[in-house]
């Protein structure tokens, strides 16, 4: 934000989102560089791109006037230099480029906020320079710093980064303030729920006799403006989606540094980073990710001999993993270290009072208490299952997506974390309830059935509805209840929830039908209520609540309260 | 930051007078009414006066906030503020009134039983609060001042809602740069 008041404030970040994907890319070519080189594999494909990439960071920041960022990518480009040349400086050298060029990436990223003061790459430096004069020291003295050869590709490079060269070199793809297409989105959703209040004026009016043909004309635009306005909502989203592989990217590093602190072998492998996931997504997708990467490598990956004395391979691989399935992306963190421990989840569980209320939870049930509050703190639960930081918080930044996150885990074998998210949150697909004269917003995504209730299947045992449904037995919720409305009377519709782990009925006053509603962030100072997800505003201009589906299915928010009649 | 102009008159008692004969400052306020007592708020914390429109009640909301509201496609949650002043939940009149304040970027709706006009008062005639008030929401109240016989109770937003949502204030000054 503060960039806004530099002066060169736009061009500030024409740089930053020119050299952002070159600086990462530096980055993560060093880990790979490096493993290569462990490995003693083939690393000319991984090297090539390194030396240009890096003069043209240099040249941009020469031109933005960022000494520090120029100095940094100067002496990095010496560094690979004596690193291509001798291949006996190479152990000692290729972690100094891997941390250099972290520090560069960093450091660009930072700039959008502030430029990085003139010291502050100096210790690194530092380093650099006693690296440099030793290896010096020991062959012969310095040589001429080349220039870099292939500058025209170099160039050409950087114009792909900022925008798609087409294949005759016309530029066919602009950059975009984002901020300008949040402000046309919202725009969008105005103009969309102008037309479901002129739906259901014209629906009132179908009742009425008269003025027939100015009814049929009025019906005649209408649908034209729907189908503008689907046609304008699919091009919308499109700008706004962005492959995934803009999130995974910065995950090959913080695994690689993860590791190495915690004395262990880890390998990061990923797929499905072409899935193209709205920005929003995108954006708040980052934090959750590196709460599970980091959890598996700290505590789910055991250390290396350990690993061995259980047969399997020293090292350990994560696997970061987007798939699209209809209007949903799957992602997935699975790594194959020592697994969740059921026993201590249920354990903790029932310390805290928070054990589910059959006498023989399945296992997707435990699994989904290791995303309760105050069962994951770190110093707990990383003594009786191994895993920990926050899985509420991974859990709840999933929700406010309007996603839910499940873990799946063999012990011994490995644990996997599914996260399943809209491609995109402007817009939601959703079934429209009504409980106790109130209006609430389903994501039909997590609708399995709507049905109207026959009260000779619905039970009561120990206070718990249960209901049969399709020769199961599945708890109900009453809507009153969980939504704080009256919980006398009788309901005539129940809607049928699914989340990974279980079906659920949640029993409603009157079915409203299928609406494509805007979503709306709660602000908030209504704090985190924790059966609403966001909200809507609706045709008629009433605000409606989007309820968390995943959360009732789950059964989360069922307050003391509600199981009381 | 406007907030404080209640408070200064109270630090500026600590502070070595540069001009003590300075013209007096005049606290320009927004007056409303709850039951039959009126109460004020500074004028440049609040943004506009609306009409009730229908509130949505917000399932397992905190405590004092009565639900949300349409305002122009913005959702806007609406404080009960009287139960936070430890009087019974507002019930809706034609006189019921939206004060819709902005504090340090947060935009918030505050239920009051009618408004009334903007009132200019100096310094001078503000008081600080009687000790015997007690209530609920008395650490709120930074001051009573009289304007002949009627008795204005002023109100510090940022502590009568701290209790209501301690959500954290969006940081720095992006609050201004929104009309």
């Amino acid at each position: 934000m503060s960039a806004r008041e530099h002066p060169f404030a736009a061009l500030l970040a024409e740089y930053v989102s020119e050299c952002l994907p070159l600086a990462e890319d530096v980055a993560e070519r060093a880990v790979a560089l490096e493993r290569a080189w462990d490995e003693g594999t083939e690393a000319d494909d991984i090297a090539r791109p390194l030396k240009g990439t890096l003069h043209t960071i240099k040249g941009n920041s020469a031109m933005m006037g960022l000494p520090a960022l120029q100095t940094l990518a100067h002496r990095l480009e010496d560094l690979w230099g004596v690193l291509l040349s001798d291949a006996d400086s190479r152990d000692a050298g290729v972690a100094l480029l891997v941390r250099g060029t972290g520090l560069l990436a960093d450091l660009v990223r930072a700039t959008a906020s502030t430029p990085p003061a003139e010291d502050a790459t100096a210790s690194f430096l530092e380093e650099v320079d006693a690296f440099l004069s030793a290896e010096r020291g020991a062959r012969e003295p310095a040589r001429e710093e080349r220039r870099s050869p292939d500058r025209r590709t170099t160039e050409r490079r950087a114009a792909r980064a900022a925008g798609e060269l087409g294949s005759d070199g016309a530029i066919s793809t602009i950059r975009v303030d984002s901020r300008r297409l949040d402000a046309l989105l919202e725009t969008f959703g105005e103009a969309m729920i102008a037309q479901a209040g002129m739906r259901d004026a014209m629906r009132h009016l179908t009742h009425r006799r008269s003025a027939a043909d100015e009814l049929a004309q009025l019906e005649r635009a209408m649908l034209g403006l729907d189908r503008t306005l689907k046609r304008l909502e699919g091009a919308l989203m499109e700008t706004r989606m962005l492959p995934i592989s803009t999130v995974f990217s910065r995950f090959t590093r913080l695994v690689r540094d993860l590791a190495h602190g915690e004395g262990k072998r880890v390998r990061l492998e990923v797929a499905g980073g072409e899935t193209r996931v709205d920005k929003t997504v995108i954006d708040r997708l980052s934090e959750p990710l590196v709460h599970l990467v980091t959890n598996a490598v700290i505590h789910g990956i055991e250390r290396p001999e350990q690993r061995e004395a259980k047969g399997k391979p020293a090292e350990a691989v994560i696997t970061l993993r987007a798939v699209q399935r209809s209007d949903r992306v799957i992602l997935t963190v699975t790594d194959d270290g020592r697994g969740l421990d059921p026993e201590g989840i249920l354990r903790k569980a029932r310390a805290l009072g928070q054990a589910p209320a059959g006498d023989n939870p399945s296992l997707a049930e435990i699994y989904a208490l290791a995303f309760l509050p105050g069962l994951s703190t770190a110093d707990q639960v990383s003594q009786l299952s191994g895993r920990g930081v926050g899985l509420d918080v991974v859990a709840s930044s999933i929700r406010a997506l309007s996603g839910n996150v499940t873990v799946g885990s063999e012990p011994g074998r490995g644990t996997t974390f599914s996260l399943r998210l809209p491609l995109t949150v402007a817009v939601l697909r959703s079934l429209l309830v009504e409980v106790s004269h109130e209006r609430y917003a389903l994501p039909l995504a997590d609708v399995a059935e709507t049905l109207r209730v026959r009260p000779e299947t619905l039970h009561q045992v120990a206070r718990q509805g249960m209901m049969t449904w399709r020769g199961e037995v599945i708890p109900v919720l009453d809507g009153g209840r969980v939504l704080g409305g009256d919980t006398a009377e009788s309901r005539t519709y129940c809607v049928v929830l699914r989340s990974a782990a279980r079906h659920r009925g949640l029993l409603v006053d009157a079915l409203l039908g299928h609406h494509e509603v805007v979503v709306k962030a709660l602000d908030p100072s209504l704090g985190r209520p924790p059966a609403v997800a966001a909200a809507t505003i609706l045709g008629d201009g009433r605000v409606a609540c989007i309820l968390d589906t995943g959360r009732l299915a789950d059964g989360w928010v069922e307050p003391a309260a509600a199981l009381a009649t | 930051m406007s907030t404080e102009s209640i408070l200064d008159f109270a630090a500026q008692l600590h502070q070595a007078p540069t001009a003590p004969s300075l013209q007096e400052r005049e606290l320009h306020l927004v007056v409303f009414r709850l039951d039959r007592e009126e109460y004020a708020v500074p004028i440049d914390l609040v943004r506009e006066v609306v009409r009730v429109a229908d509130v949505t009640r917000v399932p397992q909301a905190p405590a004092h906030i009565r639900g949300v509201m349409n305002l122009r496609g913005r959702i806007l949650p609406i404080v009960e503020i009287r139960t936070r002043l430890d009087l019974g939940p507002a019930e809706l009149t034609p006189a019921s009134r939206v004060v819709v304040v902005d504090i340090a970027g947060r935009i918030l709706g505050l239920l009051v039983d009618s408004v009334g006009q903007v009132a200019k008062v100096g310094e001078r005639l503000v008081a600080a609060p009687p000790d015997e008030i007690r209530s609920a929401g008395a650490d709120a109240v930074t001051g009573v001042a009289r304007i002949g016989t009627r008795l204005l109770v002023l109100l510090d937003l940022t502590r009568l809602l701290a209790a209501v949502s301690p959500a954290t204030p969006s940081p720095g000054p992006s609050s201004a740069s929104h009309p």
